[in-house]
């Protein structure tokens, strides 16, 4: 009698299903929550207002670049161009914002910036068939180009007040990540961001099944452009002005961060709370390097071998069992 | 009128034309004979040698990266193994070398070894190459700064100076050793079952593994060649330079890449070949050359660049069509 499921139990799975989709990441949660702690420990002003902000304001350019490569990674492409993308971003925050456009203007050039490029590069990617890692990076140079155009040397000015709300004494970047997070999910909800990994996993498959890929595809590469682009913005507010090569490490971090959380390259594997762990843990990772004293040349060595250390142990227990 | 086509003779030209290293080459020399008209001075023949010889340092350095590509795999370390190839040699020097034979050997044992690494984490610990490498990059850094803490050092290896400035017979050494690395690396990719294992392993890696390739041992061979070769550019580009400081290498990851695509070598294995990529690294060169000529700034120079290359793609990197 009762083949299809009535909607209400339909809804009762929907927390059994997310339950099962962190089994993949539970010991990764468990790793950022002992980094917290020591972090905590070392640094106890984190629980205060202000250290609370200083914190999420750290992590949260990475969490935006990490979450705009992990959906790349999910339809099964990849950028090498996050880090020219976040240059470019800054540098059109930082020129526009104090000019005739103001405020919401510089904003609205930086996020069509972002989708423009962002949906072009998709285009190239899908439409064309070209791989998309020489695309990116190939575009990184362009990208990277433009940056230095609109702005040569450091400089430009972002307004005072607005730099106070998002990099001052406010839980803004916090605010700011939880409504990006909520947004994610009623994308996915969509049928464009249900097609999302369907694409990364089986393009064919989904290709015959009627699912729109290219288009899932090229609208991923569309909002990571403004993802990476708004986390320009950010920066540019951190520093106060801009700068045309800010951006560059944010392009190897966001694919560790992504990795760390677990997404797959081949697409269609892993899950966003996923890459915002990883991140998390990065950003963590970074910092607590910084309280103990590394110097920055010993913090790349430990990066180096912590990134290859968490991605080979799945597989490490794989193999002995 | 198609007599011709139908013949034996015909037939393997026609596929010679048709071929993606044979479109290259007549791309190079297409952009050799228009900018030798447009730039003078651009088709003298020192010019032409000079470039050559700057191609051949990307053109080591993609040696191994075709290498790695074909068997389906990607090094992004390359340009960090090359800054510790060129920073380390000059600090391996000693009194009781007098032809810096054993530093050079010591060196391209040391950056063969960091290859192998790599290999280990991709066979055995089946990391990502992609993050292995990256990861070793990132590693390698580091650990660059902490030895040469920043300032350049010069080199006083005898051998290594007549590599970078020598011409016997008026043509640089350096461009020599290339042929040398060119006629093995094509040998051995075309006419040794390691070669054909390599396509196999990179057409279809579980497969391969099925019938009976040594997936693990060719994978550290792969790795291990594309450190060696990325540890022979170093040396050329050290003699070239005269100097090694940190990062000097930097410019040839894009370039190891871009020249094996350019050549038509598929990113995604199991398809390509050596003789495309050394068309393609001319090619590079070439193009990195003319915006040069053309004298814009830094941003316009890397537009061109990024765009060129973009452009380039079009021509050849084209993926199969889903069906």
């Amino acid at each position: 009698m009762n083949t299809v499921a009535p909607s209400g139990q339909a809804g009762a799975l929907y927390w059994p299903v997310q339950l099962r989709r962190n089994v993949g990441v539970r010991s990764l949660f468990a790793v950022v929550m002992a980094f917290l702690v020591a972090y905590g420990f070392l640094f106890p002003g984190l629980l205060t207002a202000s250290g609370f902000a200083k914190f999420t304001q750290s992590w949260f350019p990475l969490a935006l670049v990490a979450m705009a490569q992990a959906i790349l990674m999910l339809t099964g492409g990849i950028s090498l161009a996050i880090g020219a993308m976040v240059s470019l971003g800054a540098v059109i925050a930082a020129t526009t914002m104090t000019g005739p456009l103001g405020i919401a203007g510089g904003a609205a050039a930086v996020a069509l910036t972002g989708v423009g490029i962002g949906a072009a590069t998709g285009f190239i990617v899908v439409k064309l068939r070209l791989p998309a890692i020489v695309v990116t990076l190939a575009g990184s140079f362009i990208i990277g180009g433009a940056a230095l155009l609109i702005l040569p040397r450091p400089g430009g000015a972002i307004p005072e007040w607005l730099s106070d709300l998002l990099a001052g004494n406010t839980p803004a970047a916090f605010v700011l990540l939880m409504l990006i997070v909520l947004l994610w999910k009623l994308y996915l909800a969509t049928p464009l961001g249900l097609s999302l990994y369907a694409a990364g996993e089986n393009p064919v498959g989904a290709y015959r099944s009627g699912v729109p890929v290219d288009g899932a595809r090229i609208a991923a590469y569309a909002i990571s452009g403004l993802l990476c682009t708004g986390a320009g913005l950010f920066v540019a507010a951190q520093t106060g002005s801009g700068d045309p090569v800010i951006g560059t490490a944010f392009t190897l971090n966001s694919i560790a961060a992504a990795v760390l959380g677990g997404i797959g390259f081949l697409g269609g594997q892993g899950t966003m709370r996923g890459a915002l762990a990883g991140s998390l843990l990065l950003s963590l990772m970074i910092s607590v390097m910084f309280f103990l004293g590394f110097t920055p040349v010993a913090q790349y060595v430990a990066q180096g071998l912590i990134i290859i250390g968490a991605v080979a142990t799945p597989q490490f227990r794989k193999v002995q069992q | 009128m198609t007599a011709w086509k139908e013949s034996a003779g015909g037939r393997r030209a026609l596929t010679i034309l048709r071929s993606r290293p044979f479109l290259t080459v007549a791309i190079v020399a297409a952009v050799w004979i228009v900018a030798s008209f447009v730039s003078r001075g651009f088709g003298a023949y020192g010019h032409l040698r000079y470039l050559v010889e700057l191609a051949a340092v990307i053109g080591l350095v993609a040696a191994g990266q075709t290498f790695v590509v074909i068997a389906g795999g990607i090094d992004l370390s390359v340009a960090a193994i090359v800054t510790v190839s060129a920073v380390s040699l000059p600090l391996l020097s000693w009194q009781g070398d007098p032809t810096g034979l054993t530093a050079v050997l010591a060196v391209l044992a040391l950056t063969t070894t960091i290859g192998l690494v790599n290999g280990l984490g991709v066979a055995l610990l089946r990391v990502h190459p992609m993050i292995m490498t990256l990861a070793m990059a990132t590693f390698l850094q580091g650990l660059l700064i902490i030895i040469a803490g920043g300032s350049a050092v010069t080199a006083e290896n005898p051998l290594v100076r007549w590599l970078g400035n020598a011409r016997p017979a008026g043509i640089p050494a350096g461009v020599l050793l290339w042929v040398a690395v060119s006629v093995i690396v094509l040998a051995a990719m075309h006419a040794t079952s390691f070669g054909a294992r390599l396509f196999a392993m990179g057409a279809n890696p579980l497969a391969a593994a099925l019938s009976g390739v040594p997936v693990t041992s060719t994978t550290l061979a792969v790795y291990g060649i594309s450190g060696f070769n990325s540890g022979l550019a170093g040396v050329l580009v050290l003699g070239m330079n005269g100097q090694g400081y940190v990062g000097i290498g930097d410019p040839y990851l894009l370039a190891s890449i871009a020249a094996v695509v350019l050549g038509g070598t598929s990113i995604l294995g199991g398809l390509g070949t050596y003789a495309g990529t050394i068309p393609g690294a001319i090619l590079l060169v070439t193009i990195t050359a003319l915006i040069t000529v053309v004298n814009a700034s830094p941003g316009w120079r890397s537009i061109l660049f990024g765009s060129l290359i973009l452009g380039l793609l079009l021509l050849s990197g084209r993926e199969q069509a889903r069906r």
